[in-house]
């Protein structure tokens, strides 16, 4: 797992496999404002883990929230092949007054799991995030790790194909992060989700990211994407994501230096 | 979507790989040492604790006050000292007065508080949710909140005469806009990330209402809960002193009219102080501990007050 073969970069390959997300002249403002997205298309194959990489006010997060149908587009459209998709938001975001068994087992609730098959399946979960002793323990109790560990046993309970992540580590300290990178990638080749990533840690991206997009600012559009074909394991040290970093820092670099005038 | 697939595809991956393994040891030993140690007190120390303060302060005060009424000498209808006002409580209590006083009292106060939770409650769900109601209805309930309930009592005597039905309005008149407005204030510090969560989980209107807003209005709500008791309270000795005879019973009200008549201010103080003992009961007894399980479960409870 841990030996790479290689990181480069290439441009999109056609896809083969069935498309999860296709995205179709989409554009969002607000109100009489300005345009937060700007004409965006984008294709993403089911399975796939997509990061979204942007400086901060870019629409990232606005794009996921339309794609979670939080929020509608103003004009153009996004088809979600599955239907709905799970959300985890940067804040855990955990019901304070449910253990985090409970926690999980309410989304199960809210899905139609009956309640007799409930705690096992929220059990299980929880062992997937290697937190199953921790069912009974309360929000507050957990570090902010396990929180979103949890969240993330939550957002797997819904049982959808897609996967909508908003910046989910980002107020996580650097050791637990890393090691949630590599909990994700676990649970992503697990169970065979299609992962969009919203993120502003270049670093992250290149360490998570099978597909690349760099969105630029106001309005927010793609101005760029690379495609990891490797698809082992890599570390966040290791030379190949720091090359790739260093590239992708540099227009995001440029991208933002427009904004200066 | 077949509901078993979730479970196939979780149990599709090998979990018996060794680099699985060491990350699972690793995130253990992270997650122990990020774990907050908590050191429960015993239940012995915590009561002690809630107790004794306050008892040593009422001793010391007891005590200046005797101290005061042995130097000073002062007229003793005027200034009565601890010990006549003990023997007032003494005679009361040997004549059943005070426990038909303080029974009939917290038998009013209770009821019309729990009408008021019936009522208030669904008055300040429909003003919190409802944003034409809001506009329409919070200026009004606020209003209605600082009006003191006791300026109800002309109207209600005008209404239902001298019986408990005016006692029980008056009390609803300042414990329902207490409990709406605390449900309000409570559903509008739920953090809308909350909210969202529930969206996305998929909840109807009615499982959104009960299983997210409800839950997370809870400490607002009990605070409301806490100052309707305080109004019923306050609402019915205020109309108990104000009201007398007819079919309205002898509640702690009337016992201070009654002394008050007999210009016996060691029994008007007396009286004062039963009422407020009964308050500072039902605080301790009903309302501290529910809430305190309430703020600990949820981790809002600051470290000193555990």
């Amino acid at each position: 797992m841990t030996s790479l073969t290689s990181v480069s970069v290439a441009p999109a390959p056609t896809a083969l496999e069935p498309v999860a997300i296709t995205i179709d002249g989409l554009g969002k403002r607000y109100g009489t404002g300005p345009l937060v997205l700007d004409d965006i298309n984008l294709s993403i194959e089911a399975g796939q883990f997509v990061c979204l990489l942007g400086a901060s006010g870019c629409g990232k997060s606005t794009l996921l929230n339309i794609i979670a149908g939080l929020e509608k587009p103003t004009e153009g459209a996004v088809t979600v092949a599955s239907g709905k998709a799970a959300v985890m938001f940067q804040d855990a975001a955990l019901f304070p007054w449910l253990t985090a068994g409970r926690n999980v087992e309410l989304a199960l609730k809210l899905r139609g799991v009956p309640r007799k098959d409930r705690r096992a399946d929220s059990l299980e979960l929880l062992d997937l995030v290697n937190l199953a002793d921790a069912a009974d323990k309360r929000p507050h109790e957990l570090s902010g790790g396990m929180r979103q560990r949890v969240a993330l046993a939550r957002s797997l309970a819904q049982d959808r194909k897609v996967l909508l992540m908003d910046e989910p580590f980002a107020a996580l300290d650097a050791i637990t992060r890393d090691l949630l990178h590599e909990e994700l990638e676990r649970v992503w080749r697990q169970t065979g989700r299609t992962i969009v990533f919203v993120t502003h840690n270049v670093r992250e991206a290149a360490r998570l990211g099978q597909r690349i997009l760099l969105m630029s600012s106001r309005p927010g559009r793609i101005v760029n994407e690379w495609t990891i074909t490797d698809t082992g394991s890599r570390r966040i040290e290791s030379p190949e994501v720091a090359r790739l970093g260093d590239e992708i820092t540099d227009q995001l670099r440029e991208e933002i230096r427009r904004n200066a005038a | 979507m077949p509901l078993d697939a979730r479970t196939d595809t979780i149990r599709g991956g090998a979990t018996n790989d060794p680099s699985h393994d060491e990350l699972r040891r690793l995130e253990a030993g992270l997650d122990s040492l990020q774990a907050v140690p908590e050191t429960p007190r015993g239940a012995f120390r915590r009561t002690l604790d809630g107790v004794l303060p306050p008892i040593l302060l009422l001793i010391a005060l007891v005590a200046a006050w005797q101290v005061y009424i042995l130097i000073v000498k002062p007229r003793p209808d005027l200034t009565p000292g601890p010990l006549d006002v003990f023997d007032s409580l003494v005679s009361a209590w040997s004549s059943d007065r005070l426990q038909l006083a303080v029974s009939t009292s917290l038998e009013r106060g209770g009821l019309g508080f729990l009408i008021a939770i019936a009522i208030g409650t669904p008055i300040g769900l429909l003003i919190a949710e409802c944003r034409p109601v809001r506009r329409a209805l919070g200026p009004l309930l606020s209003g209605l909140q600082v009006l003191p309930s006791v300026a109800w009592v002309p109207a209600a005597i005008m209404w239902f005469g001298l019986t408990d039905a005016t006692v029980y309005f008056v009390i609803l008149m300042g414990a329902v806009p207490s409990i709406a407005n605390g449900l309000v204030s409570g559903v509008d510090q739920i953090p809308p990330q909350l909210r969202r969560v529930g969206t996305v989980l998929g909840a109807s209107h009615l499982q959104m209402a009960t299983l997210v807003v409800l839950p997370a209005a809870l400490p607002g709500y009990f605070s409301g809960l806490k100052q309707g008791w305080a109004f019923a309270w306050r609402s019915l000795m205020a109309a108990e002193i104000i009201t007398m005879g007819g079919t309205i019973g002898f509640g702690l009200g009337s016992m201070l009219h009654q002394s008050r008549e007999l210009a016996d201010l060691s029994g008007v103080l007396a009286t004062i102080l039963v009422i407020l003992f009964v308050g500072i009961l039902v605080e301790l007894v009903i309302f501290a501990p529910i809430e305190r399980r309430l703020l600990r479960r949820r981790g809002l409870m600051a470290a000193g007050l555990r």
